[in-house]
């Protein structure tokens, strides 16, 4: 079953790194997709101090946060986590949030993803993780969990 | 005397207070003449106006009663070119709103164009008499260093969610909340091209301030609805309009 966080303010890298870190250290989370309008490319004219583009770390991991944090969609499979996902919300959300049960993930291959992809064997938590004009390593990133870790 | 808007409600309160010209609006901040200058980035602070035609003393104008009845306004006298600043209001409260704002500008200003879409807000004049316009639009309550936008271009984010800091959302990054002082600064013009040293607008109002400020009936504010009197004009209003445009004899 998947969530979507709907703070009610759009994010920035900060609240984002503290979030995905809370929501990431819980075991029950399969996957998690950011949507939210993009922020413009690197630019080397730009002065760094109005920035907004920068590298997240998320349990260890650096991730290029390339969007404005809007939405949240989480995979979960028990609806117990939905709980524990309030309490992280709470204390990095002051400003409110909503969290909605439905389907935001899509678990299913298209026309565009057979096209792009052929007949490869595609595991199943690649699919959905990104639109179709995009590519997989631009977009994604794996997070392995504490207990995965060796 | 006149009658400006009606309801009974504060926003119908402030809707008039900014209509009526005679209203003296509370000045909040104080901006300098060579921010403002820098904000429209239409010419280098202490640069001379270029003008689009010779001074109207040294102009041949034919004969006319109108021109001897109607003052000229000073950018008009000097032939300054026309020029302008737009302005985006947030729909979380923002002081001002785009119709509001066109009814004000014409029943306060001469010689001024008020162009009014959804989102945002555009007037033109002359040159110097803008700036001057500019000074006051961004020193008094029309303006929420977070809840209004100053875009020249890229004008969008009135309806969109606020950022976390509370400032209303820009592609550009326009304006910036800084965390150090609590003051919003301006990055870059209205344009978006960066300025050398930012330009500080000031702190953003407090919730409870816009709200009693506001010129927006929402309904986590003060609901349309409630104000009955404004609803009541409102129909009558729809009503003589379907009627009389139905059988207008």
């Amino acid at each position: 079953m998947d969530i979507e966080i709907f703070p009610h303010r759009v994010l920035g890298a900060d609240t984002t790194e503290k979030l995905l870190n809370g929501i990431e250290s819980l075991v029950d989370v399969k996957r998690t997709v950011l949507q939210g309008p993009r922020l413009p490319p690197e630019d080397p004219n730009e002065d760094p101090r109005y920035f907004d583009r920068r590298r997240i770390t998320v349990n260890g991991k650096e991730i290029e946060l390339k969007v404005k944090t809007g939405r949240i969609f989480v995979e979960l499979s028990t609806e117990e986590t939905i709980d524990e996902i309030k309490v992280i919300c709470e204390q990095h959300l002051p400003f409110g949030f909503d969290i909605n049960i439905g389907k935001y993930i899509r678990d299913q291959k298209t026309v565009t993803d057979n096209i792009k992809y052929g007949d490869a064997d595609i595991p199943d938590e690649l699919i959905g993780m990104t639109d179709q004009s995009a590519k997989l390593k631009d977009r994604l990133t794996f997070i392995k969990k504490d207990n995965e870790k060796e | 005397m006149a009658q400006y808007y009606p309801g009974t409600s504060q926003i119908a309160q402030n809707r008039r207070n900014f209509s009526d010209p005679d209203y003296e609006l509370e000045k909040l901040r104080d901006i300098s003449d060579e921010g403002v200058v820098k904000i429209l980035g239409h010419r280098a602070p202490g640069e001379e106006y270029k003008s689009v035609h010779p001074p109207l003393d040294e102009m041949d104008e034919p004969d006319d009663i109108v021109r001897e009845l109607v003052e000229p306004i000073d950018g008009a006298k000097a032939g300054d070119r026309v020029r302008y600043i737009q302005f985006v209001d947030s729909m979380y409260f923002a002081p001002a709103q785009p119709y509001l704002r066109s009814r004000s500008y014409l029943n306060r200003y001469r010689g001024v164009d008020a162009g009014t879409l959804s989102g945002r807000q555009i007037i033109e004049a002359r040159e110097r008499d803008l700036e001057k316009i500019s000074k006051e639009l961004l020193e008094t309550e029309y303006f929420d260093t977070a809840r209004t936008g100053i875009r020249g271009k890229s004008v969008h984010g009135h309806s969109l969610r606020l950022d976390e800091d509370g400032v209303m959302f820009d592609m550009l990054r326009r304006q910036i909340f800084n965390k150090a002082t609590g003051k919003v600064e301006m990055v870059k013009d209205q344009i978006g091209k960066e300025l050398d040293e930012p330009v500080v607008l000031g702190e953003p109002l407090d919730e409870e301030t816009l709200k009693k400020k506001t010129t927006i009936y929402r309904i986590d504010g003060e609901a349309y609805k409630n104000d009955k009197d404004a609803v009541e004009i409102l129909h009558r209003i729809h009503v003589s309009r379907s009627e009389g445009g139905f059988c207008p004899e």
